[in-house]
């Protein structure tokens, strides 16, 4: 079943007195618990693709339908709730809240489904187990290494059971050793719980853990067989 | 969400205490203000005000120089429509503006006993009628010059002992000090025997207070001295009318402090809101609604305000209870009082300055464009 399906979509943006066309009449299609890669040099249009898909952006034409929503017809505060409930995002960056706990960080996106205390609580500690850190609940992002910080930020996105999970250059920010740990969390998390993961990166190492690899050049996307052969 | 907004306040304590200093001492201020203009309310309304008709020699305004004939009490009593007369003798030790003005008011004590409405708190009437130089001293006067029942107090010529503290239903009342009459009139240097400052004129029900003064102003327009008969209010805010005028000014100081806080308290939050308008892109990105970034920071905003706003009202309150204030020129006063009326008012004004303070960083935090604020470092 396709879950995510884009259809010729172009966005540009002007930078200065030149007009940037990173994405250019491109259609595409990722099934259910599919997990994607999308890849390309630095300024392709990748992160562009995965804020489309997430709805925080909007392209110039075409049309975006993630299960079954046409979500470019959306309104913002529309937007928010298709999000909410099915969309997790992981920041290259973590993004964590700072003032909150890894706990109440988790809880963030829970506490916008209508769930009892008592299943927000089952699921933040499922999530965290999950991601291995139920041991660090109560510490606040800067008591975290930033591996552990990046391993809240996934167990955020996952926390609500979401249709699809988007990644940006989830492990740019991180360490080899670090940065295999996420790969092999993600790539877990994509079969044991059949979540499906669209994952932007710039490194083809990173890209090769994606069941389906995507190329993004000059506006245009190229399919790689890579990744399915690993 | 309010765990996250308390915790952000608590992440920039500096600044947010230094926030809520500034818009305690503001609603501080409006508070005091706003005592002095409810005192001079009450000063002129009421029924002690619309009902009591004060007898004051014509074209006189401090008490020292009005002298009234005693025995026009008598004659007074005869105009239809009065139900009791009352003649005082006051002295106060300052006929200019001063917030520690003393006045003392000679009359009859049987007469005050009956006709005031006012209640011992501390000591008895037996002493304060049976002793000549006995004085009985308004709660507000008794706490400001900590005077004690027993204690012998000295002003200028005049020294008195305490017989007992009153309080009043008439709020402006308890900033004065009742003597006998006939101890007063013969204070040295007031060489009074036989006259008073004013007469008060207590009505029937049914009587119409503008005739009666009227009737009383005509039919001592023959005798030895002239008078001029006004309700008790009126007389006051006569008595105090340069005072009225500055009262009225002061109440721009209110608006003032209330400008204050919506400064203080709008930079406050936009310099947070800028400090963290990643945040606010990355719960859009979770799913929170724009709005609900809005209510997040208009609650931070109302949060600061409303804190400062309980402290500054707290702390005026208990000054404004113990501290026994009141302005006072020519003998009338107005008392600074604490009122359920002002707190409310006060804590409702800093819950709409908070929501109006955080109005423009809310709407800049929840129409930020998300990509933007993400790609920010």
């Amino acid at each position: 079943m396709v879950i995510v399906e884009l259809q010729r979509v172009t966005k540009s943006f002007r930078k200065g007195d030149e007009i940037i066309t990173p994405l250019d009449d491109v259609s595409i299609s990722i099934q259910e618990g599919e997990f994607v890669s999308l890849m390309g040099p630095s300024g392709t249009g990748k992160s562009t693709l995965l804020n489309l898909v997430s709805g925080i952006d909007r392209p110039d034409t075409g049309s975006i339908h993630v299960d079954g929503t046409e979500i470019t017809k959306l309104t913002r505060a529309q937007l928010s709730d298709w999000r909410a409930a099915n969309l997790g995002y992981i920041f290259q960056t973590h993004n964590l809240i700072p003032v909150l706990t890894a706990y109440e960080n988790v809880e963030l996106p829970t506490l916008l489904l209508k769930l009892s205390a008592s299943e927000r609580r089952r699921r933040v500690e499922l999530a965290l187990e999950a991601v291995g850190l139920n041991d660090r609940s109560n510490h606040y992002p800067r008591q975290l290494s930033g591996g552990q910080e990046q391993r809240v930020g996934i167990a955020r996105a996952i926390v609500a059971h979401p249709k699809i999970v988007v990644a940006d250059e989830p492990t740019g920010s991180l360490d080899f050793e670090t940065s295999l740990q996420v790969q092999t969390l993600l790539q877990r998390l994509n079969k044991e719980l059949n979540i499906t993961m669209l994952l932007v990166t710039h490194d083809a190492k990173v890209a090769s853990i994606a069941g389906r690899r995507l190329v993004l050049d000059r506006g245009k996307l190229l399919e790689s067989t890579l990744g399915a052969e690993r | 969400m309010i765990p996250y907004v308390l915790k952000t306040l608590w992440r920039h304590r500096t600044r947010t205490l230094l926030t809520l200093s500034g818009s305690a001492v503001a609603m501080f201020v409006y508070c005091f203000v706003g005592s002095v203009q409810e005192g001079l309310e009450r000063l002129t309304s009421g029924d002690d005000a619309n009902r009591t008709l004060v007898v004051f020699q014509e074209n006189r305004f401090c008490p020292t120089t009005s002298r009234l004939p005693e025995n026009y009490a008598r004659r007074i009593l005869d105009v239809s429509g009065v139900r009791q007369v009352i003649p005082i003798q006051v002295w106060t030790n300052n006929c200019r503006a001063s917030l520690d003005i003393v006045v003392f008011n000679g009359a009859d004590p049987t007469q005050i006993h009956k006709s005031r409405p006012i209640r011992l708190i501390e000591g008895t009437w037996e002493e304060f009628q049976e002793r000549r130089d006995a004085a009985i001293v308004g709660d507000n006067v008794a706490r400001r010059r900590g005077l004690q029942v027993g204690q012998q107090f000295t002003i200028g010529e005049i020294s008195v002992h305490i017989a007992g503290v009153f309080q009043s239903k008439v709020p402006s009342e308890e900033n004065l000090i009742y003597t006998n009459l006939p101890f007063l009139q013969n204070t040295r240097g007031l060489d009074a025997t036989g006259l008073v400052t004013q007469h008060e004129v207590l009505l029937a029900e049914d009587a119409d207070p503008d005739r009666v003064a009227s009737e009383i102003d005509e039919m001592l327009r023959s005798g030895s001295v002239a008078t001029k008969t006004r309700r008790k209010g009126a007389f006051q805010a006569s008595t105090l009318s340069d005072l009225v005028d500055l009262i009225s000014f002061a109440h721009w100081l209110g608006y003032a402090c209330v400008g204050l806080v919506l400064s203080l308290v709008a930079t406050t939050t936009l310099m947070s809101v800028q400090d963290r308008l990643k945040e606010y892109a990355v719960l859009q990105t979770i799913g929170f609604r724009p709005l609900a970034t809005l209510r997040l920071v208009l609650m931070e905003s109302t949060l600061l305000c409303f804190t400062g706003g309980i402290l500054g009202t707290i702390l005026a309150m208990s000054v404004l209870s113990f501290g026994g204030f009141a302005l006072g020129a020519e003998g009338a006063t107005i008392d600074f009082r604490p009122t359920i009326h002002l707190a409310l008012s006060s804590l409702i004004v800093s819950i709409a300055t908070g929501l109006l303070a955080g109005l423009a960083p809310a709407i800049q935090a929840s129409t930020l464009k998300v990509v933007t604020a993400l790609r920010d470092p």
